[in-house]
C-alpha cells in the first residue's frame, strides 16, 4: 500500500519493511476497482486455477493438432498383405515407439497402441477428445443458461410458479432418455446435433435443482428482504444479488455434470444415436476399450486419462472461479 | 453359460437359441439329434411313412412327465394346435416348412381342430402333410414340435406356464430346478424319470448369463464357469495362451451374415442398387478372409455362397451343399480388379460418377458386427473410388423394421438355418417373401423354388438338390445378396468336461451325452 | 404441513398421469416393433397388433391401460420375456436393484461424508488434495470399469467374493456391485461436502461460534455440516433414484437381473416392449416424484427459515 504525504521528505518504498513474513507486496486495493476486475485479478493470481487452465489448454491443443500431425487418420486401418495374400491388420498392438524389433508392425509408432480394427489410438483419442470437449462446453452452457436460471427463478418466486416449474422438471426427467432420443431421431439426422439436443433436454435438471435449493436458502436472508423493500426488481435481485452467493455449489455441480454428459453421449449409442462410426468420442473409446479390459488393458487407459486430466483441469479452474467470485474465502 | 437371458420356456413363445436350448434340456421331441445332427428316435420309438410320403405315423415309447402322467399322443396334438392357433414366430415351421395339413389355414383363423394331426390312441400320433417333405423327421427335434401336457397346462392360471419350476413340466433329460423369468442364472437337474435316464451322466446344469466376452474369459479362467463362449480378441488371447488353447473348441453356429441391397426406386439414390454390376462391384470389393481373420476371429468361415456351408448335407451323397466355396468365384470373390471392372460398367450404365449409400447394422448384435461394418466401409471405399458408405447403427429391432418397410440402402443382416435343408435360405428370395429384403424378383427363380417345395421335384431328391443349386446360382449371379461369413462359436470347455454336442441347426448345445470328470 | 403434503401428493398423482400419457404416446412413435419378427408374415404381425389393441385410437388404448393398471395389471411382455406377466419379472428385479442400490447409497453417502469432512477440516493439506483427486477420478472412471478391477482382484486373484451375483447369498455377492455403483455418489458427496463445509466454515456465524469457544465435533455437526447439507441433499436425491433403478453395465457384468438392464432390454433389445417401458417408466417417475417431495420437506427441517410450502408473497 503506497502512502503519500505532502511534506518535505518523500518516503520511498525502501523506507518500509514488513513486520511479519507475510508476502503482501502484491496486495491491491480492492475497494478501488470494479468487482469483475477484482475477480479477474484474483483468478489470474490463483496458481491452481492457472495450472488447470494450462491442462485444459494443452488438451485443446492436442485435440486440434494431434490428429492433424499424426501419420494416420482416425479411420485408417493399418495393415499389410503377407506372402500368401492374406491381409494382416495391426489390431490390438500395445503402445510402442516403433523402434523396430520382431513383427510386421515393429517399426511403426503407436504411442497409445492400436484398437480392435488396427487404427492408431493416439489419433483416435485426440479425435475423441474433440467431441468430449464440445460436449463439455455445451454442458457448461446448458447448466449456466438453462439450469441455473430455471432453478433460481423457480426458487425465488416459489408458490404456484415453483410448483408448476418443478412439475415440468419431473415430467422432463421421468421420460426415459432413450425413448425421447429415439423419437427425436425420427425427425432429425443422427449425429452430434442430436446428441446436443438430447443433452439440452435433460442435462440442466441437476443444476436447476441446486440453484433452486440455494435460492430457497438465501432468499430468506436479510439483505434480500432489504433489497425488496428498497424496490429492487426481481431479476436484479436474482441475478445480481443472490447469484454471486450461490456460485459455490453451482460450480461444483457444473464440474460433475460434464463427465455425466460425456458418458450420456456414449449411452445414447444403445439406440444408435451418437457419434457415427468410424468417428469416435471419449465415451465410445472407453466403451470399446472396456470390451477388452482384461485382455488388452492399455486400450481403455488413454481415454480415461485424457478425461480425468480434462476434469482435473476444469475442476481447478472451477475452484479458482469460486474463490475469485467469493473472495472472503481467501486470505484477504 | 448363455449369451442372453432366457426369454421364455414356452415352445409357442420362445424365439432365441438360448431358450430353445433350455427347453430341449427339459422336454424331448419325437426325434432328437445325434452327435452329427442326424435325427434319431426320442419320444417316438419308430415311425412309418405312407407310400405317397404324406402321412407320418409316430409310435410313442413309454415316457413320463415329471408329475407322473404318461406322455401321450394327445400332448402333441394339443401343443401343435396351440402353436398354429397362436400363429407366433415359429408357427411357420408347421405351415410353410412342415406343410402340415390345415396349418396355414388355422394361422389365418380356421378352427384349430382341423389341423392334420391326430392321436389314434395314446401311443400313436399321426401327421398328415399337404406334400411330401423329405426332411420332415429332422424337423421333429425342433422345440416348436415338442409336446405340452394339456391337463397340466389348462390347470394353470393364464400366462403362468413356464414361468417357474412349478409351472413347467419336463419329460426330457433334465428338469427345471430354479428359474424365474428374467433371471440371470437358472439351473436344471437330472430328471430321474426320463425314459433314457441311465444314459444321462450330468447331475445338472447351471446356466449363467454372461455380459461380455471379456467377462466370460475371466470367469472361465477363474473356474466359475466350465463352458463359455468367447469372441474377438478373447479368442486371440486364448489361442496365444498355452493352457487356454487346449480348452478351445470351435463349433459351427450355423447362421450366415450377409449384405442385402434394396433394389427399389425409393432407396439408394433412386434405385441405383437395382443395377446388377454395382452390386457385384461391392460384393467383389470385400475381403471376406480379412473380415474373419482380423475382426471376427472366432473361427467363422468366409462365405461365398448364398447357402452357407456345414449345415445341409445331401442324404444320398452325404456331400455338403456348399462344400465348394469356389463355385461362384466369377460373381463372388475378393478381387479388386474385377470389382473395379463391374464398377466401371455400373457407372456407365447409370451415368453417374459417385455413389453415397447408407449401410445399416445392429449395434446390439455383437461387437464383431460393429467391427465388420467399419471394415466393409473401408474396404469398399478403398477399392471403388467415388463410393461412399455411411454407417448407421441402430437396434436390431429398428434394423428389421427398416428392412421390412424397405427403408434402407444396404443392410448387414443374418439368417440362421431353422432346419437342415438349403431351402431354409433359398426360400427367402422368392418374389414377395417377407424376408426378401431386396425386393428382387425373378420368375425363373420362383419357378425353381416352387418346384422344389410343392411341385415337380418333391419326390425326386437328386433333381431337387440340383434345382436348388440352379436357384442359388441365380442369386449369386445377380448378387441379390453379398454373403460375408458363416458364424462359428469359439467355446472354452474346462478339462474333464466332455461329450457336449454342438450343432449349427436348431439346438446349439445338447448335454445328453456330456460327462464331467 | 399435513395439508401441504396432501396437496403435493395430489399433484404428484396428476403429474404421474401426465408422464404415463406422454410415455404412452412416445413409445408408440418410437422406431422398432413390439413384435419383432423375421418369420411371421405381415398379416401375422398385424393380427398380433390388433390382439393387443394397438389399432384402436390412442385414447381408447390409454383408457384401457389405466383401467388395467388400476387392477395392478401391467400387461405382458411382447418382445421381452414373452408371455410372463410383467409383475412377476419386475418384482425380482426391483428386489435385487433396490437392495444393491440401497447398499450403494449407504456406502456412498457414509464414505463420501467422511471423506468430505476430513478434507474440509484439513483444507489445503494432503488429505484435502487426496479427496479432490479421488472425487475427480471417481466421476471419470465409470462404475463398471471399477467393478472389473474389483472383480479381477477380489474374485479372480483372491476369490474373496463370488464372480457372479447369487441371490441366495445376497449380501455377500452384493458388495462388489454396490461398491462400484457407489463410486460416483461417493465422489459427488465428498466433493460437495468438502466445498460446502469450507464455505460455511468461513462464514461469520461459525467464526462467532468458534470465538465463543465451540469446537470439535459439536461445531462440525451442529453448525457447519447442517448448513452444508442442503446442496448435498439436493444432489443426492436424483442419485438415490438412479442407484435404486440400477445400472445397465454393472448388472450385465455381474449377472444381476435388475431394473437397469431390464429398461435397456425393453427399449433397445430385440424389440420395443411397450408394456415394459411403461411399467419401468411409472416406477422411475413415482420414485423420482416421491423423493423430490421428501427433499422439499427436508429443506424445512435442515433450515427452518425455508418454507417450500409458502405461498408467493409470503417470503
Amino acid at each position: 500500500m503506497a502512502a503519500t504525504t505532502a511534506t518535505t521528505y518523500e518516503p520511498t518504498k525502501e523506507d518500509f519493511e514488513f513486520l511479519a513474513g507475510r508476502d503482501i507486496t502484491t496486495d491491491q486495493n480492492f475497494a478501488s476497482q470494479s468487482y469483475w476486475k477484482g475477480v479477474a485479478i484474483h483468478f489470474l493470481r490463483d496458481k491452481r486455477a492457472m495450472i488447470g487452465f494450462g491442462i485444459v489448454l494443452v488438451i485443446i491443443i492436442f485435440a486440434i493438432f494431434g490428429p492433424i500431425f499424426s501419420s494416420y487418420s482416425y479411420r485408417d486401418i493399418v495393415s499389410y498383405v503377407d506372402e500368401s495374400g492374406k491381409e494382416v491388420v495391426a489390431r490390438g498392438i500395445a503402445p510402442q515407439l516403433g523402434l523396430g524389433g520382431d513383427g510386421p508392425f515393429a517399426d511403426r509408432m503407436f504411442l497409445f497402441g492400436t484398437d480392435d480394427l488396427g487404427r492408431d489410438l493416439w489419433t483416435r483419442t485426440w479425435q475423441g477428445a474433440r467431441v468430449s470437449l464440445i460436449i463439455a462446453f455445451v454442458t457448461i452452457f446448458i447448466d449456466m443458461i438453462i439450469g441455473m436460471s430455471y432453478g433460481l427463478i423457480s426458487g425465488y418466486f416459489g408458490g404456484a410458479v415453483d410448483n408448476i416449474m418443478q412439475r415440468i422438471v419431473e415430467v422432463a426427467n421421468s421420460v426415459p432418455r432413450l425413448v425421447i432420443v429415439s423419437v427425436l431421431a425420427i425427425f432429425m439426422p443422427k449425429g452430434m446435433g442430436l446428441v446436443i439436443v438430447a443433452l439440452l433436454l435433460t442435462e440442466w435438471i441437476g443444476m436447476s435443482k441446486i440453484a433452486r435449493a440455494e435460492m430457497l436458502r438465501i432468499k430468506e436472508q436479510e439483505y434480500v428482504l432489504a433489497s425488496r423493500t428498497l424496490g429492487a426488481h426481481s431479476m436484479h435481485i436474482i441475478f445480481k444479488q443472490i447469484l454471486p452467493n450461490t456460485i459455490g455449489p453451482i460450480i461444483t455441480q457444473m464440474m460433475f455434470s460434464i463427465p455425466t454428459a460425456i458418458f450420456t453421449e456414449a449411452f445414447l449409442s444403445f439406440v444408435g444415436v451418437g457419434i457415427m462410426l468410424p468417428q469416435c468420442s471419449i465415451g465410445s473409446l472407453i466403451e470399446s476399450g472396456f470390451n477388452n479390459i482384461t485382455t488388452l488393458p492399455y486400450q481403455i487407459l488413454p481415454p480415461i486419462i485424457v478425461l480425468a486430466l480434462q476434469m482435473l483441469g476444469f475442476n481447478f479452474i472451477g475452484d479458482g472461479f469460486r474463490e475469485a467470485l467469493a473472495p472472503k474465502l481467501e486470505d484477504m | 453359460m448363455l449369451g442372453t437371458n432366457v426369454m421364455s420356456l414356452d415352445t409357442d413363445l420362445a424365439t432365441d437359441g438360448d431358450s430353445f436350448e433350455v427347453i430341449a434340456d427339459c422336454i424331448d421331441g419325437l426325434m432328437q439329434m445325434d452327435a452329427d445332427g442326424a435325427a434319431i428316435p426320442a419320444l417316438a420309438e419308430s415311425f412309418d411313412l405312407s407310400d405317397d410320403g404324406k402321412t407320418y405315423t409316430f409310435h410313442l415309447r413309454d415316457a413320463k412327465w415329471n408329475n407322473g402322467t404318461a406322455v401321450t399322443a394327445n400332448d402333441f396334438v394339443f401343443a401343435w394346435r396351440r402353436i398354429c392357433k397362436n400363429a407366433g414366430e415359429y408357427a411357420y415351421m408347421m405351415s410353410d416348412i412342415g406343410n402340415i395339413k390345415g396349418a396355414a389355414e388355422i394361422m389365418e383363423g380356421a378352427d384349430p381342430t382341423t389341423l392334420g394331426v391326430s392321436a389314434t390312441d395314446d401311443k400313436t400320433f399321426v401327421v398328415e402333410l399337404n406334400v411330401p417333405v423329405s426332411f420332415f423327421p429332422s424337423l421333429m427335434y425342433f422345440p416348436t414340435f415338442y409336446p405340452i401336457n394339456e391337463e397340466f397346462y389348462t390347470g394353470l392360471a393364464d400366462g403362468t406356464y413356464g414361468t417357474s419350476a412349478d409351472t413347467f413340466l419336463s419329460c426330457g433329460a433334465f428338469m427345471l430346478e430354479d428359474y424365474i423369468p428374467g433371471t440371470a442364472n437358472l439351473s436344471v437337474k437330472k430328471n430321474p424319470d426320463y425314459w433314457d435316464a441311465d444314459k444321462i451322466q450330468l447331475p445338472g446344469i447351471t446356466y449363467q448369463v454372461v455380459g461380455s466376452s471379456d467377462s466370460a474369459l475371466t470367469a472361465f479362467k477363474n473356474g466359475s464357469l466350465d463352458v463359455v463362449m468367447i469372441s474377438g480378441n478373447q479368442v486371440a488371447a486364448a489361442k496365444e495362451d498355452a493352457e487356454l488353447s487346449k480348452n478351445l473348441t470351435v463349433t459351427g453356429a450355423g447362421y450366415m451374415w450377409y449384405l442385402t441391397f434394396s433394389q427399389t426406386e425409393k432407396n439408394a439414390q433412386g434405385g441405383m442398387l437395382a443395377n446388377q454390376n454395382l452390386r457385384l462391384a461391392i460384393s467383389n470389393a470385400i475381403d471376406r478372409e480379412s473380415l474373419v481373420d482380423n475382426y471376427v476371429m472366432d473361427g467363422s468361415l468366409a462365405t461365398y455362397t448364398a447357402v452357407p456351408p456345414q449345415f445341409a448335407a445331401s442324404s444320398t451323397t452325404g456331400e455338403d451343399f456348399s462344400a465348394d466355396q469356389q463355385k461362384f468365384a466369377d460373381f463372388c470373390s475378393f478381387d479388386t480388379a474385377k470389382a473395379q471392372k463391374f464398377y466401371e460398367d455400373a457407372k456407365k450404365e447409370l451415368g453417374v460418377d459417385g455413389f453415397e449409400f447408407t449401410m445399416i447394422y445392429g449395434n446390439n448384435e455383437g461387437d464383431e458386427v460393429t467391427k465388420v461394418a467399419q471394415a466393409i466401409k473401408e474396404q469398399v471405399e478403398a477399392a471403388l473410388s467415388g463410393m461412399v458408405i455411411n454407417l448407421q447403427a441402430m437396434t436390431k429391432a429398428e434394423r428389421l423394421d427398416k428392412m421390412q418397410n424397405d427403408n434402407y440402402d444396404v443392410a448387414l443382416t443374418r439368417w440362421g438355418p431353422d432346419y437342415a435343408d438349403p431351402m431354409t435360405y433359398l426360400g427367402m428370395w422368392i418374389t414377395d417373401n417377407d424376408n426378401n429384403y431386396g425386393f428382387w424378383s425373378n420368375a425363373e427363380y420362383d419357378k425353381l423354388i416352387a418346384d422344389c417345395v410343392t411341385g415337380a421335384y418333391i419326390s425326386d431328391y437328386d433333381a431337387r438338390w440340383q434345382a436348388m443349386y440352379d436357384a442359388e446360382t441365380l442369386v449369386m449371379q445377380e448378387a441379390v445378396i453379398a454373403p460375408l461369413y458363416t458364424k462359428a462359436n469359439a467355446n472354452l470347455i474346462a478339462a474333464g468336461v466332455e461329450g457336449i454336442d454342438f450343432h449349427p441347426v436348431a439346438l446349439n448345445r445338447v448335454y445328453k451325452t456330456a460327462t464331467v470328470a | 404441513m399435513a395439508k401441504y403434503i396432501l396437496k403435493r401428493i395430489g399433484l404428484a398423482v396428476a403429474t404421474l398421469l401426465l408422464i404415463i400419457f406422454v410415455l404412452f404416446v412416445l413409445v408408440r412413435i418410437m422406431p422398432g416393433n413390439p413384435f419383432p419378427s423375421e418369420r411371421m408374415s405381415a398379416e401375422q404381425i398385424a393380427n398380433k397388433r390388433a390382439e393387443m389393441g394397438l389399432d384402436d385410437p390412442i385414447l381408447v388404448q390409454f383408457g384401457r391401460y389405466m383401467v388395467n393398471l388400476a387392477h395392478g395389471d401391467f400387461g405382458k411382455g411382447t418382445s421381452l420375456y414373452y408371455g410372463a406377466p410383467i409383475t412377476t419379472v419386475l418384482t425380482t428385479c426391483i428386489f435385487n436393484s433396490f437392495r444393491i442400490g440401497g447398499l450403494a447409497i449407504l456406502m456412498g453417502t457414509t464414505v463420501g461424508l467422511i471423506l468430505g469432512i476430513t478434507a474440509a477440516l484439513n483444507k489445503g493439506h494432503f488429505l484435502d488434495h487426496f479427496c479432490t483427486v479421488f472425487s475427480i477420478l471417481g466421476v471419470c472412471v465409470p462404475g463398471y470399469v471399477f467393478l472389473i478391477f474389483l472383480q479381477y482382484f477380489f474374485s479372480y486373484k483372491m476369490s474373496v467374493f463370488p464372480y457372479f451375483f447369487d441371490a441366495s447369498r445376497f449380501l455377500y455377492s452384493s458388495i462388489l456391485p454396490a461398491l462400484s455403483l457407489s463410486l460416483f455418489t461417493m465422489s459427488t458427496v465428498a466433493r460437495f461436502t468438502r466445498n460446502e463445509m469450507v464455505e460455511v466454515m468461513d462464514s461469520d456465524y461459525v467464526h462467532l461460534a468458534e470465538s465463543k469457544g465451540m469446537y470439535g465435533s459439536k461445531l462440525v455437526t451442529r453448525h457447519i455440516l447442517r448448513n452444508a447439507l442442503i446442496p448435498i441433499v439436493t444432489v443426492l436425491a436424483p442419485l438415490v433414484v438412479d442407484l435404486l433403478t440400477g445400472a445397465l453395465v454393472i448388472e450385465k457384468i455381474y449377472g444381476i437381473n435388475g431394473i437397469g438392464k431390464l429398461m435397456v432390454d425393453a427399449i433397445a433389445g430385440e424389440g420395443v416392449d411397450y408394456n415394459y417401458v411403461l411399467a419401468l417408466g411409472i416406477l422411475y417417475s413415482a420414485l423420482y416424484i416421491g423423493i423430490m417431495l421428501v427433499v422439499d420437506l427436508l429443506y424445512g427441517v435442515l433450515d427452518p427459515r425455508i418454507r417450500v410450502s409458502a405461498k408467493e408473497g409470503d417470503a
